[in-house]
């Protein structure tokens, strides 16, 4: 992938993470629950490398959050990091992980993705955000138990989107011999 | 989802202002809204951005618009804390919900300050074109590409998300009535349900914006585009 095609991808899904929300939000408590944002930052680690991914990640919350007021202020730092990671690490995983199977490559990013994100955003959360005040139970009530409708919608969505792109020849192919 | 971020063709000194000026006013805007906690300082900050609005003279149905897209969210948004932010000296309590005038003040207060963000952030995208918002970015990141910052790619990728977002908005509008026609509303059902219906709609969501990505990175690199900023071979280096 060249890279302005890198650069105007990471864009595309910064916006559609601003879009999205927005579409969620129409439904009460959707945001919330469903994490709209994570699903193009994740897509874009996959399909365009980490530093894109990264990008999106860093995009998407801070340019919604000063268009739309989503995420609030107070919300902005650790959601941003939170995203960030998300999108590193599935674009880290995804340019190293090879099983020789399509689906469970991305699988296999996807799942780390989530699961460093969650455990930095925690972390971060505990040493900086919210020093002193935070708890293991905080951590799974909000990451796990508030976010699991988003969590089976990102198991849901992401992979085959990334496969429907890579079909539809929107991105380059993880295995072209094929 | 009515809501819509566009430019908006009409003169005003707030159309005419440099883009990189408005950037920074908009930081400092935003600021002074979220540090406003007193009802007088958030009567303050509401006057100041109606000021802007009528002299962007963009209309108030315009700057109003993306509100409405969002009157949901701040009504849960209200009600969650009118309903559960305080227990002490409750106006109406039922098991774990006390309705609190405490909760309801600092629901207002946050209702109050997202809905000012939003307007200000309409304002911003309905005064100032995506090119203008590119090279406002481009001229406030400068410093920062001494310490080897690639302010180009930042630069282009601020001003193709904001010129995406009204065509991503208006596309995925279509895209759920669409689904809503075919399959019944996304939002129904239970949680496997709903994720089901999700994947039918987002599956199509993304690679039409994928498509629209390609068209516009391809379109760039014929005509030479390159990220840092030197003319390149027309035609671009190898695709996808």
């Amino acid at each position: 992938m060249s890279s302005v095609k890198r650069v105007v991808v990471a864009a595309v899904c910064a916006a559609l993470g601003i879009v999205l929300p927005m579409a969620f939000h129409a439904v009460p408590g959707a945001g919330n629950a469903w994490l709209p944002m994570h699903l193009p930052v994740m897509i874009c680690g996959l399909v365009a490398g980490p530093a894109a991914g990264a990008a999106t990640g860093l995009l998407a919350p801070v340019l919604s959050s000063l268009l739309t007021g989503m995420p609030a202020a107070p919300m902005l730092p650790s959601m941003t990091c939170e995203l960030v990671v998300y999108g590193l690490v599935s674009g880290l995983l995804s340019s190293r992980v090879r099983t020789g199977r399509l689906t469970l490559d991305l699988y296999v990013s996807l799942v780390g993705a989530m699961v460093c994100g969650r455990v930095v955003g925690g972390l971060l959360q505990a040493l900086i955000f919210s020093a002193g005040s935070y708890s293991l139970a905080a951590w799974a009530a909000g990451y796990l138990l508030t976010g699991l409708p988003g969590i089976v919608l990102q198991l849901a969505v992401v992979v085959p989107v990334a496969v429907a792109l890579e079909r539809a020849g929107l991105v380059e192919p993880r295995y072209p011999q094929r | 989802m009515r809501s819509s971020v566009g430019y908006v063709w009409v003169d005003s000194p707030l159309h005419r202002a440099p883009a990189a000026a408005k950037l920074v006013g908009l930081l400092v805007a935003v600021a002074l809204v979220v540090l406003a906690s007193s009802p007088v300082e958030l009567a303050l900050a509401a006057f100041g951005v109606a000021a802007l609005v009528a002299a962007s003279r963009v209309g108030w149905r315009a700057a109003l618009r993306s509100l409405w897209g969002l009157r949901w969210f701040l009504l849960v948004v209200l009600c969650m804390n009118a309903l559960f932010f305080s227990a002490s000296d409750p106006l109406l309590s039922l098991g774990p919900v006390r309705l609190t005038l405490a909760g309801a003040a600092q629901g207002a207060r946050i209702v109050a300050r997202t809905a000012l963000v939003v307007v200000l952030g309409t304002l911003l995208t309905a005064t100032t074109r995506p090119q203008q918002l590119t090279s406002g970015v481009r001229d406030l990141l400068r410093p920062l590409a001494r310490l080897g910052v690639p302010t180009e790619a930042a630069a282009l990728a601020v001003g193709v998300t904001v010129q995406f977002v009204p065509t991503l908005l208006r596309e995925s509008r279509q895209l759920m009535r669409a689904q809503a026609l075919r399959c019944g509303p996304a939002s129904s059902g239970g949680i496997m349900r709903r994720a089901v219906s999700y994947v039918r709609l987002l599956v199509p969501v993304f690679v039409s914006a994928f498509r629209r990505a390609d068209e516009l990175s391809v379109a760039m690199e014929a005509r030479g585009y390159r990220i840092d900023g030197r003319p390149g071979r027309p035609g671009g280096e190898n695709r996808p």
